[in-house]
């Protein structure tokens, strides 16, 4: 009985010593199935340096080169990306219950939510990690009726210079025109 | 001194013969290696006065023929070329020799078997033989083709690529020092 | 007997050993193949050299190419990873003020 008690004892003392674990995005791999269009995007921090690179040297000699270089900024702080984004073609083709596994991750210590939007059929959440008093990543979940997206951002970022991607525009890359991917 | 090479001093092929150039048939070079290797050991063998090392070169000067036969144009061209080319080895190894520090014992040589030479005095003969051996290289060359191969100095001159003067000076000069040395060491007078 | 007739005797033809033929061409087969097979070494050497700097050629083209497809595609996931999340973070933002508001 008393070995019984002890084995949880340390186990929650293991979980308050470890920092933050980098967020998995795990419970949703059935989903793309019945997505009408899905994102799945998985870059470790090699594949980011050589998009770094990639992106710097598509952009050297566009007229895009100023966002080339932004982009190559942002993805300078980075460890890894993941994304993985749906869009279905009616309601009801996931449960928030779904993702459940990734907000239990989420309300471990080191993770804390810095931006939330619930509506009633709407919710918007933004969370960001520190590890040792610095930012350590973030992670966004966006669920919609028709589409359901989920990133997580490992390594430092700014999410002002984030936001502002958009209006800046991306290179003139193309972007993949490919079957399960949207732009 | 021979100042052109072998293509110039070779005669080409003279009217009358065959055209086309020589085969490297094995069946033919064996024909030509027994057609001219007397004259081609002989040569090495009165310039050298040591038959091993003349049968070596006569060897090397033979391989050299097999491999240059495909571009030799008649009979008479192959005899040309081997006295020409014989001639430039036995001088080049001379040469070589001069410049080789030599013990003794190979400057001797190897002792040349005597032949029957008919009516000839054997000793006489040898003594000759010796005389011609001691030329300096040109000469003796020329004196191994004038009485060896029984060439009149013309085709000497042409088979060495040299001028027919200087043949000349060196079969007087040559003939007038064995006929001192003869009448000196054996008081033969000739 | 006068000096031109002595040198003739003394300077006549003399065969070589009887078996001076057998090894001209003995000598004459042996020098055929050393012939052959360096004739044959340099050309075996640099056939041998193009094929090695070919192989590394295409090899380092390949890796490069391989390698360069492989940030192509990672920067194109880049891209659309972060214009994914740049959209998601606005509509957030653009919701909280909508709220608020």
């Amino acid at each position: 009985m008393r070995r019984i008690l002890l084995v949880p004892f340390i186990a929650v003392c293991a979980a308050a010593q470890l920092p933050a674990q980098q967020l998995r995005i795990t419970g949703l791999d059935g989903l793309a199935s019945k997505a009408k269009e899905s994102a799945d995007i998985t870059l470790d921090s090699n594949l980011l340096q050589m998009a770094g690179g990639f992106l710097a040297g598509a952009g050297k000699d566009s007229k895009d080169g100023k966002d080339a270089e932004t982009l190559k900024q942002l993805l300078a702080g980075l460890k890894a990306i993941t994304v993985k984004s749906f869009k279905f073609g009616e309601t009801g083709q996931y449960r928030m219950e779904d993702l459940e596994p990734i907000r239990a991750q989420l309300r471990t210590p080191g993770w804390s939510k810095i931006i939330s939007s619930q509506s009633k059929e709407e919710t918007s959440e933004i969370y960001m990690r520190t590890d040792q008093g610095k930012v350590a990543g973030f992670a966004i979940i966006a669920a919609e009726p028709k589409e359901l997206t989920v990133v997580a951002i490992e390594g430092t970022i700014n999410l002002n210079d984030l936001s502002k991607l958009k209006a800046l525009g991306v290179p003139s890359i193309p972007v993949p025109d490919k079957k399960g991917k949207k732009e | 001194m021979f100042t052109q090479g072998i293509a110039g001093a070779i005669p080409k092929m003279r009217s009358g013969e065959t055209s086309g150039a020589m085969t490297d048939d094995p069946e033919r070079f064996e024909e030509l290696v027994r057609e001219h290797q007397a004259m081609v050991f002989s040569m090495a063998c009165r310039y050298l006065r040591n038959r091993a090392l003349a049968e070596e070169i006569a060897q090397d000067v033979f391989l050299q023929l097999y491999r240059k036969l495909p571009s030799l144009e008649s009979s008479e061209h192959v005899l040309h070329w081997l006295r020409w080319v014989t001639a430039h080895r036995l001088i080049d190894h001379s040469r070589q020799e001069k410049r080789r520090p030599q013990s003794p014992l190979e400057d001797a040589g190897e002792p040349v078997a005597a032949d029957s030479t008919g009516n000839a005095d054997p000793l006489l003969s040898e003594m000759l033989r010796d005389l011609v051996a001691s030329l300096p290289e040109n000469a003796r060359v020329v004196m191994i083709l004038r009485y060896q191969e029984d060439l009149d100095p013309m085709d000497i001159a042409r088979a060495l690529d040299m001028p027919i003067a200087t043949v000349k000076s060196h079969l007087q000069r040559s003939l007038a020092l064995l006929r001192e040395q003869l009448s000196r060491t054996k008081g033969v007078g000739l | 007997m006068n000096l031109d007739d002595e040198l003739r005797a003394a300077l006549r033809r003399e065969d070589p050993a009887p078996d001076f033929t057998q090894r001209v061409l003995a000598g004459r087969v042996v020098a055929r193949a050393k012939a052959t097979h360096q004739s044959n070494r340099p050309i075996f050497r640099m056939a041998w050299a193009a094929a090695v700097a070919a192989l590394l050629i295409i090899g380092l083209t390949a890796t490069y190419e391989v390698r360069q497809m492989k940030a192509e595609r990672a920067g194109r996931d880049a891209v659309l990873a972060l214009r994914i999340a740049a959209d998601k973070l606005n509509s957030a933002r653009e919701k909280v003020v909508r709220l608020e508001n």
